[in-house]
């Protein structure tokens, strides 16, 4: 019989310790791993993130709910979830170089920088650049976040002045805008400095304001696209409008409406390759909205918490590896 | 927004836990605070005593919920506060073991619990061991906490989360052994 590999030899001992696990007497494990079978029967009483994070909402909501039942203090303003001036599901670049990506944005898209928050070292921890309507957010990558590449549907007003400005900012041409694009819009495609894709469009029923379309819109290209409709419908209670499959069943594009803001999704196949993007989501309740994605196979990545910035905030991942942070705005914190 | 993930916390000294006590009975929202102290104390206290995870989730809640609601109540006298948080999980041990005598008719008193202040010092390096051990394993890469959560907390089998991952159940077997591996050697005090 073949010698098992420690690895194998420990998994037969943590499987004997879950089927026994308040056991004391098990089979001695080898010496080489009877420390690590020690350590793994102390997991077997790791408590469930999900329950920790439950448990502390409901203690906050009891504890709103006395505050709220107490005579003395003022009734508290209804909290807006949305922060004001954030009408959109933001697209979080986080890249190696953030202050190089700013001035891009400035430049190319006529951003208007709103915040840039350092960390001590001089990365950026956080910014946010205005573009027509919508926002972007970005910041300096780091080991738990690393930079990804990710696709930005901009609508402008005029395609073919944006699309000549981002090449003055160093962009590279995929192709010029053109109104043979299928969508029936003036639609061209660039590449930033740091190879995250910009789908540069004017629609053809342009209606400038705010009451027009948001300027920023999150594209997704996914594998099995036409997956992410009934996990993001389930987890997060979106809606999935003008969705147009191809005859084998891929989904040719999508749009996906969570909580008034919306995303695009497409099927990557040929040269598209699949993104895994960083979004920023405003939802009506955080924790509701945490634990439903959890329940519909999202992974935990934070779990909800008062950020000091004046959200309430989480962050999950999603079958398809795109990071959500989810929020509800407070009401306080920075304007 | 990302980005920021706090480090473990040391147990916390009497000063600052008289000051995060005295701000949560002016501001019950500061309780926050206190939970996130004393939770994996609690439940850990709690689940090393009772059968199942299920009867630590339901202590552990029971617990907590009496703590906020008692807060106003609490006076502080030198003594931890941790005191105060384990004679309630105490208390609600001795309970929940009548209650399941009086169900499964099982004989005699319910056994003698400590509380926090009657604990050994064995006790209560056994309880920071595992309180240091559950931070370490939040601090894990991504994959190899993945699998240490799926194994130990959600109790799915090797083939279970190698179906879930899209990985070989040789590879879910390894990240397994090298969560194991580094956490062994970060509480020996090395590194992985």
């Amino acid at each position: 019989m073949p010698k098992r590999s420690p690895a194998e030899q420990l998994d037969l001992a943590i499987s004997d310790l879950l089927a026994r696990p308040r056991q004391r007497s098990l089979p001695r494990p080898s010496p080489s791993i009877a420390k690590i079978v020690t350590l793994a029967r102390s997991l077997c009483d790791l408590p469930r993130p999900d329950f920790k994070s439950a448990l502390k909402t409901d203690l906050q909501r009891r504890t709103s709910m006395k505050e709220a039942a107490a005579p003395s203090p003022a009734p508290k303003k209804p909290a807006q979830f949305r922060r004001p001036d954030f009408p959109n599901i933001a697209p979080y670049f986080l890249v190696n170089g953030a202050p190089r990506l700013i001035e891009f944005l400035v430049s190319a898209f006529e951003g208007t920088e709103r915040i840039r928050v350092p960390r001590p070292d001089g990365a950026i921890m956080h910014a946010e650049v205005a573009i027509g309507n919508s926002v972007i957010e970005l910041g300096d990558a780091n080991e738990q976040y690393p930079q990804r590449f990710m696709t930005t549907h901009l609508y402008v007003p005029d395609a073919d002045a944006t699309y000549a400005r981002a090449l003055e900012a160093g962009a590279t041409p995929i192709y010029a805008p053109t109104d043979d694009h299928p969508s029936g819009d003036r639609w061209g495609e660039a590449k930033d400095p740091f190879g995250n894709t910009w789908y540069i469009a004017t629609r053809k029923s342009w209606t400038p304001g705010p009451e027009g379309v948001l300027t920023v819109q999150p594209y997704l290209h996914l594998r099995d696209a036409h997956n992410m409709i009934p996990f993001i419908e389930s987890a997060f209670g979106a809606q999935a409008t003008g969705v147009h499959k191809s005859l084998d069943g891929l989904v040719r594009h999508a749009t996906i409406e969570i909580a008034g803001a919306t995303f695009e999704i497409d099927e990557a196949q040929g040269e598209v390759q699949p993104t895994r993007s960083y979004l920023h989501v405003y939802v009506p309740d955080t924790d509701a909205l945490y634990a439903q994605a959890l329940r519909a196979g999202a992974t935990a990545v934070t779990p909800p918490s008062n950020a000091p910035y004046g959200d309430r905030a989480a962050a999950v991942k999603d079958p398809f590896g795109n990071t959500w942070f989810l929020a509800t705005y407070l009401g306080t914190g920075r304007p | 927004m990302a980005v920021r993930r706090p480090a473990q916390k040391p147990s916390p000294s009497g000063a600052d836990e008289h000051l995060l006590v005295r701000a949560a009975q002016r501001d019950p929202a500061k309780f926050d605070a206190l939970y996130e102290l004393y939770f994996n104390r609690v439940y850990y206290f709690l689940s090393a005593r009772v059968r199942d995870r299920a009867t630590a989730e339901d202590l552990t809640s029971e617990v907590f919920h009496k703590a906020l609601a008692n807060l106003p109540n609490y006076e502080w006298r030198g003594a931890p506060f941790a005191a105060w948080h384990f004679r309630i999980a105490s208390n609600a041990l001795a309970d929940q073991y009548k209650r399941s005598s009086r169900e499964h008719s099982l004989p005699g008193d319910p056994p003698e619990i400590s509380a926090y202040s009657e604990l050994s010092s064995r006790d209560l390096e056994a309880i920071d061991h595992q309180v240091q051990l559950f931070g370490l394993v939040n601090k894990l890469p991504a994959a190899q906490r993945r699998v240490i959560y799926e194994r130990f907390v959600d109790q799915r089998t090797i083939r279970e989360i190698a179906d879930r991952l899209k990985k070989s159940e040789g590879a879910v077997k390894q990240l397994q052994f090298r969560a194991l591996q580094t956490l062994r050697a970060q509480m020996e005090g090395g590194h992985a």
